[in-house]
């Protein structure tokens, strides 16, 4: 197990931040922490990077308590890019080679793979937002740590930006190495990792693999001449999980073993006279929404 | 400990401020040194360039040199600041920095700084000793050098104080407005209301007499007058003060303590 938390509990004030988490993050494992603004996903990286330190619970990495030259082996980027200002990139990359030990030359790969190797004599603060976030990514791979701890880090990145940074973290995730990140993009989930714990104001509401919890379920997009009574049959009738109307439409998720054939049926024997059916795959973004609802 | 030498000396460097702070505490006390030197007035029982000759060139620059400690203590304020407010603290300790090993590293550039202080009083004591004092001897050179280590000892008291000030407040423009205040005001005004038998023994009152104003008199009027000079406590120019074995232990206590509420403070808190 590369990190294991129990019961993490986290307040500002009045306010729960995280909430009794339990997480278990397996070697190898792509794991991200998705939930919306305030749901306590950079609280809990912060606690387990050591930066905040929880009111209740516990956490282990590598399954040891967590000690300064644990964190040697993980590279991090929480928040935002916090680096010395008046430092040249090269500089600030020797100040975190210094702490972990790292050879130098390292510092000359991780610019390059970053593409920051033409600027790496600027200095921080003349760097654009996303310059910075690949500076922190830089960071997070000197040293070749074992696993990666991101927080958002296509934030402030262009299209362009986001995917470069998405590949390489997939690179990383394929050469074995774990990552654990937040996000509250789905795509960006849906892309890079294989598994997810699902927060919402400090808590876990769900966690598993993503093709499992996430899974697509099919939505059947009806347009007939009563929606609103079809809608009120169907679910009378028990043949859907959920309908919504939509401007002119009926969207529904039908029940188990029901198919688009009983939905029509059941409009014949209604005398409610469909002009249009067609089957859509729901959005992640939608199955997300109704996790955290 | 060398680790974390360069790894404090990565982060500062190529920092204007630490720069200018340095060169700015070089360039006042060689002006005050060089204008006082100017001076020369000397009238039977009074020599002022007494003050430049050996031994006691070194008590005179030591004190000269304490007024800029206040500089070093704002110098140490703003790196430390810099890291709390720049969340660089927490990143390096997110990568594998303990927090002991950071204090370790603001212990050592405290140190650093202090040595830069002995430096400069150490040179100059020597330049301007040669040039003023006419019977050189061995014995006359080195007499009060010692006072070095006490001059050593304060300025690290000033910038341990300012540590601890930016350690607990994370807000360099509040740390540094309190730290001036609490030296120029707010110790004076408790001082003042407390008994007189206490006022000695507060922190700022004990850290600022470790290098006392010279006995001005005595060192101006020479030998003649050793046994029977004028202080500037017997003449109530200066409150009452502690003697020095007392002073520099109970400072020592007082650089201990505030270290040991830094540590405690770096310890506990979120990043």
């Amino acid at each position: 197990m590369i990190l294991e938390t129990k019961q993490l509990s986290k307040k500002y004030g009045p306010i729960k931040a995280v909430d009794d988490l339990s997480l278990s993050v397996e070697k190898g494992t792509a794991f991200a922490l998705l939930g919306p603004n305030g749901s306590g996903k950079t609280t809990t990286l912060g606690m387990v990077m050591s930066a905040l330190k929880p009111d209740r619970g516990s956490f282990k990495w590598f399954g040891e308590e967590p000690h300064p030259e644990t964190y040697k082996r993980i590279g991090s980027l929480i928040e935002i890019p916090n680096f010395f200002n008046y430092l040249s990139l090269k500089r600030n990359l020797e100040v975190i080679a210094r702490i972990r030990g790292t050879e130098a030359s390292d510092i000359q790969r991780v610019l390059d793979e970053t593409g920051l190797l033409k600027r790496s004599s600027s200095r921080f603060d003349t760097l654009s937002l996303g310059m910075k976030q690949r500076l922190a990514l830089a960071a997070a791979l000197l040293g070749h740590p074992e696993v990666l701890v991101l927080d958002e880090p296509a934030n402030g990145l262009d299209p362009e930006g986001i995917a470069e940074v998405r590949n390489l973290i997939i690179e990383q995730k394929n050469q074995g190495k774990t990552i654990i990140m937040a996000s509250h993009i789905l795509d960006e989930v849906e892309k890079v990792c294989n598994h997810v714990a699902i927060l919402k104001k400090g808590r876990k509401l769900a966690s598993g693999k993503v093709n499992e919890l996430l899974v697509t379920d099919d939505i059947i997009v009806i347009d007939s001449n009563n929606n609103e009574s079809l809608k009120k049959g169907l679910v009378e009738k028990g043949l859907v999980k959920s309908a919504e109307l939509k401007d002119n439409t009926l969207e529904i998720i039908p029940a188990s073993g029901v198919s688009s054939g009983h939905i029509n049926s059941f409009a014949n024997e209604k005398g409610i006279v469909i002009n249009q059916l067609y089957i859509r795959k729901s959005t992640l973004e939608e199955q997300f929404l109704e996790l955290v609802k | 400990m060398k680790r974390l030498i360069r790894l404090e000396w990565t982060k500062i460097s190529s920092y204007g401020f630490f720069r200018v702070i340095l060169i700015l505490t070089l360039s006042l006390f060689l002006l005050v040194i060089f204008v006082f030197s100017r001076i020369d007035i000397s009238i039977p029982g009074f020599t002022w360039r007494n003050l430049f000759r050996f031994p006691d060139v070194w008590s005179s620059f030591s004190w000269v040199a304490s007024w800029f400690n206040l500089l070093l203590g704002i110098l140490v304020i703003t790196i430390a600041g810099n890291e709390f407010t720049g969340k660089t603290l927490r990143q390096q300790v997110m990568t594998g920095l303990s927090r002991e090993e950071w204090l370790a590293g603001k212990g050592l550039l405290i140190l650093g700084l202090a040595l830069f202080g002995v430096l400069m009083v150490t040179l100059a004591g020597f330049t301007f000793g040669f040039i003023f004092t006419n019977d050189l001897n061995l014995g006359i050179i080195f007499e009060k050098m010692p006072i070095l280590i006490v001059y050593l000892m304060q300025a690290i008291g000033y910038m341990m104080l300012g540590l601890l000030f930016i350690s607990v407040l994370r807000s360099n423009a509040l740390a540094i407005i309190l730290y001036l205040l609490y030296f120029i005001m707010i110790e004076p005004i408790i001082r003042g209301l407390c008994p007189v038998e206490i006022r000695p023994w507060f922190p700022v009152k004990i850290i600022s007499h470790l290098t006392p104003l010279p006995e001005f008199f005595k060192i101006t009027s020479g030998e003649a007058l050793d046994n029977n000079y004028l202080s500037f406590e017997s003449i109530g120019l200066v409150p009452r003060q502690l003697e020095g074995s007392i002073t520099i232990i109970m400072a020592l206590v007082y650089i201990s303590v505030f270290s040991l509420i830094t540590y405690l403070v770096v310890k506990k808190r979120d990043l």
